[in-house]
This record gives structure tokens, sequence and C-alpha cells, in this order.
């Protein structure tokens, strides 16, 4: 059987972390391989490398038997390669047509050929769907279909090696079904494809061998039959663990500051509950499309729809704005510090006042004696160095901005609840043991913090309660010494299917 | 059926329809409106307007916006008429050189250096007018050709003049291209979903500024026919058009989030802003219903289109069911 | 404006963070640079500093400068600039001399500042709310507002009643012509509104990152409701003083000044993006604008010229303002 595609020594290194070191796999014809690793293993660089969006440093890529030099995912296409990334790049008001041959090379001037008319037909029938109008504007269909869409683009334009980065992340199980099926088919037809996800349940279901890697090394390629679950979770996450979360104090269970029962967001939230203990760390567990971020987006007042019964130090708390959750002392963090953390172009003072900006103030005018004061030590608690205080915010770096974010949190003068998503994704190692230590420092004044993290060893390094959620549902609750890593990633990849109830 | 007549593909029409209506219902048989003298008025302002529509348009297609096409309207008409007494093909075709050349500096400046298209057309605008001021001296300039200025304007067919019939002849080709050729899918496609269009290998960078220059073209080519056919050319532009462009545009279909629109709808809707003027004109309703009916259209579709609307109405209605107990 | 906010990678992060690092000096240093040499060149030009024209000066900059102090908080706020402050000039100044001749000077002025400020604010309502496009929104002002006053008016001159406008606020003080004294302070009301009180820091944040602002707890339609209110305000004191000087109104008033304004806004090193800038600089800008059309016209170049210098200014600090990206 002929290898279809081959990867020998491939490495790429960005300055100050390594991305990949001398991984080499190959894929035969008609293979499906499984690619796993844990966030930041190095899966989504080898995936832009084959694709030509990322020249490796070192290491080539061979294609049915010729070395190949990927400059462009264009030159990509052409040998025969596709990829359906995570976000869909389909424009919702072109024609199903339109959108399978957009940007395609391929596409004459005059742009309505009954040739290319013919082949999208063709692809969308060896999906299975023949029956849809190829007229229909993609906004109308939904994403479980628009996906569909990406692979008949893919197609179409002739791939025989299908990259697909974590397909079923947002599908509901009808779709996920639909999809296995038709993945079988491209398998029978002679094509291959390279499977990038995180539910090792897939894996076992419909890959036929799997590769894993962790921290940018290739550690092993097998067949799925030679490997048990268990093993490949080991394999997933090594033996290694990092010693560089404080030894949180045994935490004597102290009163609650949040309760929230019954959180319901439509469509994303199932009947979610929870209590957040003073003093202690919570940590929402789950990937994408489980619905963890959602959950404290909706308790910090950002989701209108949202519905629930939340009770904060004992009296209600309403959902949907955020200025009543701010009144009570529920402060957010979001994983998107560029776009909903940050000023960029205020001051590191500005950023870090942002929400204590009544200190001293009398009849709506501010006291900016008090609050240089304020920033001054604020800027000391956090360790961002006082002399930045009239730098742009937009030029520190991501670890420090992060900072400035928490530094805003400490600002408020009660504790209260604290709720992050992915507080620390993007930072290298010495802002996040900053980031830990003021985490412990809020937590020491008495405020209740609230986080999702997809970084395993984080979650278990530092929190004392842990939920684990699947698209919407808690699947459980660990406090303590029960909190094990391979049963939280069990959980949250699904990969018991005990849970698969009408959605 | 209704659901589509009322989608964004029929809906210019079907308001077009409309209007015609209303119109025809006010008219009562007077013939006022119903009549050809009428219909050539309505061209005639339609052509005034239309293009600069189209080009302007196209540009919030993509979500952009291009301010320079008011100055660019006045500029090109001064150019035209300075240059082109003795030889009128020289005046327009220099005109409209600088028009496109004008519109591919725009949107280089703008794609090369990622500026917002507002703050870049709105230096360009400036410059424009200035340099119809500086071309000018100050005044307005007459246009001595009036062979050519009475040519542009004679009527014929009952309804038409070269004028209108050039700007529907725009139109049509206009709308040939985006409908049969490529070119049409990637705009739309940019104005859907940039990132997309972008990850796929449109060359959105290219369109950008061939929009631009388009709509530089366009608000060349209307200023110059319609100081030629007035036999004058002022500096200060002898025609509003920001406001007119914007609303033919948003009638024509062009969602403020773009990705919607096209060149016939927009046909429409630049023709119903003109039969509206006209008609009204006709029945004998003063002018500001004209201005007053325009800004209530803009208002609407204004907030209609924005993006925080749904959520405004969830906290409406969840006040409006909490008071009763509160 | 812009809803896809695209992902990129490492490298075009790490670009884009060194060019908006190395254009900072670079902008700063030419602004330097400019002030200097336009300092020179007026020291150097006779009949500058004579009197005439430096009082006519003052005298024009002030109207298109209160408005232009308005546009600031508007730019600031993150909606760009509004096309409807120019109308709001006239149909303000129509207002106050209507007013002025029924209820007294006095009761005038309160209902000209009332009425511009309110009807400036309800813009700012909707496009706070809902989000509305401010430059569609600003567009359909100017005409309802075009199209509103006709029918009270149809286009004519409204004439002040004798002996209603005290000839006290049409002179000087201390020498400098009352309108300069007013859009000075107008400058520094509007400095001390945006440094030092917390509306003003809510309209830096919500100006800076939308998003962000929600996320912190400021009530975002309430900021943005207030800058159009104080634009309005502004924008009236304009349109008032024109009423006075000239003792009549008319909608030809405030033709064109959203240009002019937005002009001296920019060059006054606001970013047009939003998140930042001063009342002080904007007061400048307008300064070095109006004294750049004065050298010319000294020069003996004719008035054309200003508009393009005016016009070349602008586009040169567009291309050259620090925060790059507004797509």
């Amino acid at each position: 059987m002929q290898e279809v595609l081959s990867v020998w020594g491939v490495s790429k290194a960005y300055p100050g972390v390594t991305a990949l070191e001398d991984v080499s796999f190959s894929l035969r014809r008609g293979e499906i391989r499984a690619l796993c690793g844990e966030n930041g293993a190095g899966k989504s660089t080898l995936v832009k490398i084959l694709m030509g969006l990322v020249a490796p440093d070192r290491g080539s890529i061979a294609i049915n038997g010729q070395t190949q030099v990927m400059r462009s995912p264009q030159q990509a296409q052409g040998l025969g390669l596709g990829l359906v990334a995570q976000e869909l790049s389909l424009a919702p008001h072109l024609s199903i047509l339109d959108n399978i041959w957009l940007g395609s090379a391929e596409v004459p001037f005059l742009h309505r050929r009954a040739k290319l008319r013919l082949r999208a037909q063709q692809a969308l029938a060896t999906l299975g769907l023949a029956d849809w109008d190829l007229d229909r504007p993609v906004g109308s269909l939904t994403i479980g279909q628009r996906q569909l869409i990406e692979i008949a683009r893919l197609l179409a334009r002739d791939a025989r090696v299908l990259i697909l980065d974590e397909p079923t992340a947002t599908l509901s199980d009808a779709d996920i079904d639909r999809i296995l099926g038709i993945l079988r088919g491209l398998r029978a037809q002679g094509r291959s494809i390279i499977y990038v996800t995180h539910r090792l349940g897939e894996v076992f279901e419909l890959c036929d061998s799997v590769t894993v890697l962790r921290n940018g090394a290739h550690v092993t390629t097998g067949p799925v039959s030679e490997i048990t679950r268990a093993q490949l979770v080991e394999l997933m996450l090594g033996r290694s663990f990092n010693d560089m979360y404080p030894k949180a104090a045994a935490r004597a269970d102290r009163g609650a500051r949040m309760i929230v029962n019954n959180l319901r967001v439509p469509s994303a939230v199932h009947d979610f509950s929870m209590v957040a203990p003073r003093g202690c760390i919570v940590c929402i567990a789950g990937q994408i499309g489980s619905g963890a971020n959602i959950v404290t987006r909706a308790l910090a007042g950002l989701v209108p729809s949202a519905t629930g019964n939340v009770m904060v130090d004992g009296r209600p708390m309403r959902l949907g704005s955020v200025p009543h959750c701010v009144g009570r002392n529920v402060l957010f963090i979001s994983d998107d510090r560029a776009a909903e953390g940050l000023f960029p172009q205020l001051t590191v003072l500005d950023n870090l006042v942002a929400s204590r900006l009544s200190a001293g103030a009398r009849m709506g005018v501010l006291s900016w004696r008090e609050l240089r004061r304020i920033g001054a030590s604020l800027a000391q608690r956090v360790g961002v160095d006082r002399k930045r205080l009239t730098s742009q915010s937009n030029t520190l770096s991501g670890g420090n901005q992060q900072k400035l974010l928490f530094g805003r949190a400490l600002a408020s003068t009660q504790p209260g609840v604290l709720l992050m998503n992915e507080p620390t994704r993007g930072i290298d190692v010495g802002a996040r043991a900053e980031i830990y230590r003021i985490m412990q420092e809020l937590c020491d004044l008495g405020a209740a913090l609230v986080m999702t993290s997809s970084d395993l060893d984080e979650v278990v390094g530092i929190a004392d309660i842990v939920i684990t959620l699947y698209r919407g549902r808690v699947v459980a609750r660990y406090q303590g010494d029960d909190i094990a890593m391979a049963s939280i990633l069990s959980d949250i990849t699904h990969i018991t299917h005990s849970i698969r109830s009408v959605a | 059926m209704w659901r589509q007549l009322a989608g964004p593909h029929w809906r210019p029409f079907t308001v077009l329809a409309a209007c015609i209506l209303l119109l025809a219902a006010l008219d009562a048989g007077q013939g006022a409106f119903l009549s050809a003298a009428t219909a050539y008025s309505t061209l005639q302002i339609f052509a005034t307007v239309s293009l600069v529509t189209l080009g302007l348009g196209l540009t919030m297609m993509i979500r952009e916006f291009d301010l320079s096409v008011v100055g660019m309207y006045g500029m090109a008409g001064c150019i035209a008429v300075l240059t082109g007494t003795e030889h009128p093909w020289l005046g327009f075709f220099l005109a409209l050189a600088i028009g496109l050349a004008a519109g591919i500096a725009q949107g280089f400046i703008i794609v090369r250096l990622n500026l917002s298209s507002v703050g870049v057309t709105l230096g360009g605008l400036l410059v424009f007018v200035g340099i119809a001021f500086v071309l000018t001296e100050s005044r307005s300039l007459p246009y001595d050709n009036l062979a050519v200025a009475l040519l542009l304007n004679e009527r014929f067919g009952g309804i038409f003049s070269i004028r209108s019939v050039v700007a529907l002849a725009f139109f049509a080709s206009a709308a040939m291209i985006f409908a049969w050729t490529r070119l049409g899918r990637d705009i739309i496609a940019i104005g859907s979903d940039r990132r997309a269009a972008m990850t796929t290998g449109v060359k959105v960078d290219a369109l950008i500024i061939g929009i631009f220059a388009f709509s530089g073209l366009c608000a060349a080519l209307s200023g110059v026919l319609l100081s030629y056919s007035l036999a004058s050319a002022s500096p200060a532009g002898l025609a509003d058009v920001i406001a007119p462009a914007a609303a033919g545009a948003i009638l024509g279909g062009i969602s403020l989030g773009g990705g919607t629109g096209r060149p016939l709808g927009i046909a429409a809707g630049a023709l119903t802003l003109a039969v509206l003027r006209s008609g009204l004109n006709a029945v004998g309703a003063p002018p500001f219903v004209n201005d007053i009916a325009m800004g209530a259209v803009l208002l609407t579709v204004a907030v209609l289109d924005g993006p925080d609307l749904a959520r405004r109405l969830i906290v409406v209605r969840r006040l409006a069911r909490r008071s009763p107990t509160a | 404006m812009t809803k896809n906010s695209a992902a990129g990678t490492d490298v075009a992060v790490r670009a884009g963070a060194r060019t908006r690092l190395d254009r900072a000096p670079l902008f700063a240093w030419l602004q330097t640079i400019g002030i200097v040499i336009l300092v020179a060149v007026i020291l150097a030009t006779p009949g500058f500093l004579a009197g005439p024209s430096i009082l006519a000066l003052l005298t024009t900059v002030s109207f298109i400068g209160c408005v232009a102090i308005g546009m600031t908080l508007i730019t600031i706020s993150g909606n760009i600039m509004s096309f409807a402050l120019g109308a709001t000039v006239g149909v303000t100044a129509m207002v106050f001399i209507l007013a002025t001749n029924r209820l007294g000077f006095g009761a005038g002025l309160l209902v000209g500042v009332i009425f511009g400020s309110l009807l400036t604010g309800l813009q700012g309502l909707l496009i706070g709310s809902v989000r509305a496009n401010p430059i569609i929104i600003s567009i359909a002002a100017l005409a309802l507002i075009y199209g509103v006053t006709q029918v009270f008016s149809e286009k004519g001159t409204i004439y002040a009643d004798q002996g209603t406008v005290p000839a006290l606020a049409k002179g000087k003080i201390a020498g400098v012509p009352i309108e300069f004294v007013v859009f000075l302070v107008s400058a520094v009301i509007a400095q001390f509104i945006l440094s030092a009180t917390r509306f003003g820091r809510n309209l830096f944040m919500v100006g800076s990152s939308f998003r962000a602002a929600e996320a912190v707890g400021v009530i975002t339609w309430r900021t943005i409701t207030g800058a159009y209110l104080w634009a309005g305000f502004f924008t009236s004191l304009a349109g008032i003083m024109l009423a006075i000087r000239y003792d009549s109104a008319n909608m030809d008033y405030g033709v064109a000044y959203d240009y002019d304004a937005i002009a001296a806004v920019l060059v006054g090193g606001t970013a047009i993006g939003g998140g930042g800038g001063s009342a002080l600089r904007t007061f400048a800008g307008a300064m070095v604008i109006a004294a750049v059309q004065v050298m010319l016209l000294l020069k003996g170049l004719r008035q054309e010229w200003q508009y393009l210098a005016a016009g070349l200014i602008v586009l040169a600090v567009i291309v050259l303002q620090t925060r790059g990206s507004g797509r």
C-alpha cells in the first residue's frame, strides 16, 4: 500500500517556545488517523505546516512519494490536501455552490460553469446529500450542515488527504453520527483522513490508527486496536507533573459565597448548579462546546437570555445585567483580553482603576491623587513596574496585560466572586506563576474564584473543586483528593458515552 | 411568497412598486404623476445621483464607507468644465481618469496601512474639495459648450436622455458583471465574512482597492455628466449627494452588516428616491416631504439593523414582565 | 463597525505590535516639528500679528471651534463623527432667535441650548442603546432636520427683533472677541469633563473597547447618550453666537461645519477610531488650521489654497496616526 503522506523530522520553534520537535509519521491510502494531544502539544502547528500556512524550520514532507516544499494553501490544495478548520470559512450570503468554489483558482472569470456545478453536485452526492439544493444560501443551514459543506468543498477540489480539526466540537449527536458515517464512506473510496480531536471516544469509534503528540514531540503512532483507552490517556498526559502550582493549604469548608441553581442558557447550558465557597477555587472543566465559558459569562451578567437562581452572600442576584453583578462584587475576566478585557489605548493606570473610579470622587469629579495611589499599590501587588503606569497598555506583554486585569479585580474593596475564563491562556511560565500567586491572595482575602480552563494540568494543580461539563451538562463534581487528571479527561471527552441523552 | 417579496433580494423592487402605486393613488387620475414628463424628470434625477449611489453602495457592501464621493463629484465636474470647452471628450476622460486614480490611491492607503476607510476618505474628501476650489478660484464656472449641454439633456423616446441612458447602461453592465463573473461572488464573500474570504484565497486586498477605484470612477462620471448638462460647475458641488446616495443604497438592499445588496437592487433604490422626489413634486407636495421621508427611512433601517437591538428587546421584555411583581 | 475579529498568527500579532510602537514617537516628533515650523513662519509673516487679521481669525475659528469641541466627544466615544452638527448649528440659531423674540434674551439662551442638546442627545440614545451605525444615523438626522425646518420656515431668514439682543453680547472681553472667550471656556469645560469626571473616563473606555467597557460594568448607552448631549450643547453655542452676531438666523449657518470640525479634531491628534483625544488639543488643532489659512492668505495665496492646505494636513495626519486598525 502506498504512503500518501509522509512527514520526517519536522521541527518548528517560535521565540521562547518549541512548537514541534523532530516529528515523523506517515499515512497510507484509505487510512483514518487520529491526531491527539493536549493543548499546546503541537497539533495545530503541524496542521499549519502541512497546509503550507507555516514553514517548518527543519524536516521534509512527501506526498505520494514525492518530496514537496509547502509554500501556500493553494499549493497544498493542488497537491490534494484539504483542511476543515475549527472556525468555518463560509460566506453565509453565498449559495452552497458558490461557497464550495470560493477562492478556488479553478473558477474562471465567467463563473457559471456547468462542469463546476457538476463536480459540486458529485461532491454532495458522495456525502449522501444529493437532494440538497446547490443554490440555497449557506446562511440558512445549521452548523452541522455547514460543516458538511466544508467537507464537500474539499471533495469538489479532489482532496485525497482531508484534515479535520475538532470537527465534532459543536455538533449534536445526530450530526456526529452522520459525519462519522460519511468519513467511513470516504475511507472506502481510498481517501485518507487526519482527524484532530480531543474526543477520545470517537478515536476508538472511527479511526484506524492514532498519532500522539506531547509537548511538541512525537510520542507514538500505532493502530487503535493495539492500545487501550487508559494507555492513550496516559500517553497524552505523560508522567511529569508540574510543581508550579502553589500547594493550597487545606481549606476548611467555609461558607458559600455564591450558590447557583438551575442555570440555563438556551442551546448551551442545561441545568447547571454549583456552590462556590469563600476562599476556594472552583474550576469548571470542559472542551469547546461544553458551555463552560458561557456559564461564567452568564454569571457575570453578559448573557441576557440566561435564566436561573443565583444567590451571592445570601441575597439573590439578577442575571443579564453587568452593572448589577458588578454592584454585587461579582467580577469577570474574559478569555478574550484583547477585545473584552483591556482598554488598549488607555494607560496602565486607567486600566487598573477602571472599576474604582468612585474612590475619593466627589459629585462625579475624580480624585486623581487617590486614583494614582490606588494604581501604584495595585501595580505593586500584581508585579507590574510602577514606571509603566503611564504607558499605553497595549505596549505590555500578554502576561503583564493579564496581570492588569487581575489588578482590576483586586481593586474592589470587598472580596466577592471572581469569574475567569482561561486566565492563563497564552501566557509565559513566569507570568503564570505570578497569576497563581495573585489568585491565592484573592482567596486569602475571602473571595470565591470560579474559573474555566482547558489546561488540565492547571485544573488539577490549582483547583479545590472541579466540576466537569460535557455539552452543557454537569458530568461530575470532584473535591480535594478526588481530583484526578484521568477522571476529568474521561468526563470532558465523553469517553464513556454514558450520557447520550436526548438533546 | 409574501416573505420572499419582503426578503432582501426582492424588497427594493417591492418598495419601488409600492411607491409608484402610492403616488399614482395620490395623483388620483389627474395625470400629473403618470405622465411622460414626470417619467423624464424622474430619470433625470436618477441620473444625477444613482451612479454615486452604486459606488458608495459597493463600498458599504464590504463594510467600508467612501466619504470622498461628495468631493470627487464636485471636483470632477470642475475639471471637466475647465478642460472640456473645446474638446468635451478630453475633459470627460480626464475627469474619469482622475476619479479612477484617486480611488485607487485611497484604496491602496486603506489596505496597505490598514486604516479606517472613513478616516482616509474623509481626508480625500477635504483634499478634493480643496483642489476644486483652487482650480476654479472659488467661483462657479460656466461651461460654454452649450451644444453638449443640450445634447445630454435632449429628450428622446419620450422619457430618456443621454444622461439617464448612460446611467442605466452603467447599472446594466455592473449587474451583468456582478452576476456572471467571479468578481461578484468574491465581493459578496468579502462583505459576508471577510476572514472566511481571506482564508479561502480570495484576493481581498486587490478587490478592496478595486471597489474604491470604481467608487471614485462613478462619482467622477456623475459629476462630469451633471456639470456638462447644467452647463456649469461649482467647487461646492451642484447637488446634495451624501444623503440620497446612502439612502438609495440602503433602500437598494445594502445591509449595514455587509454581504447583501446587488447592483440592480441599488438601481431600484435610487429609482425609488427619484420617483419620490419627482412624483411628490408632480402632485404638488412641498419639497420637505422628500427630506423627511429619506431621513425617516434611513433612521428606521439604521435602528432595525443595530446589532444590539435584539438584546435591548429582551431586556425591555424582562423589565415589563418584572414590574407587576416588583 | 467590525464584527469579525481575526485570530491572527503569532507573527502577525508581533508585527502589529512592532508597528504600533514605532509610529507613536514618529508622530509625536512630526507634531512638534510641525508646530515649530508654523510658529516660525507666523513670526516671519508680515501683517499676521496685526490687529485686524488676528481678530478676524479669532472670531471665525470660534464658531467652528465650538462645534469641533462637541465633535471631539463623539469621536472619543468611538462613533467617528456626526454629519448633523452643522445643520444643528443652523436650526439652533433659528430656535434661539424665535425664543428670544418671544421670551427675551435669557430665556432664548436657555431654550436654544436645551434644544440643541436634546436634538443631538436623541441621536446618541439610538446609537448607544442598539449600536446603530452612527454615520447613517447622523445622515438621517441631517435630512430630517433640513426637512422639518423647511416645514416651519421655508428656508428663509429669521430676524431678531430690535433691542432683544444686548449689544454687550457682541463685543469684546479684555480686547478679545466674546466668541473666542466662549470657545476657550468651552474647551476648558470639555477638557475638565474628559479628564476629571467619571463620565469622561467612561467615555474613553467605551471608545477604546466597547465590550471591555460593558464587561467592567459601564452603562454604555448612558455614556454614549451623554457624549452626544454634550456635543449638542457645544454645537448650540456656535449657533447662538452666530445668531447674536448677525441678529438673524438662517439654515445656511453651519453648512459644511461638520467637515471643518472633524478636520480640527483630527489635526489636534484625536484618533478617529476612538478611545483617545483631548478637547484642548482640538482647540489647538482648530487654531493651527485657522492660522495656516490666514498665513497663506497673507502670503498672497488666494483663499482657495486654504481649503486645500487644510485637506492635505488632515490627510497626512490620518495616514500617520498611531492607531492603525479601524476596519
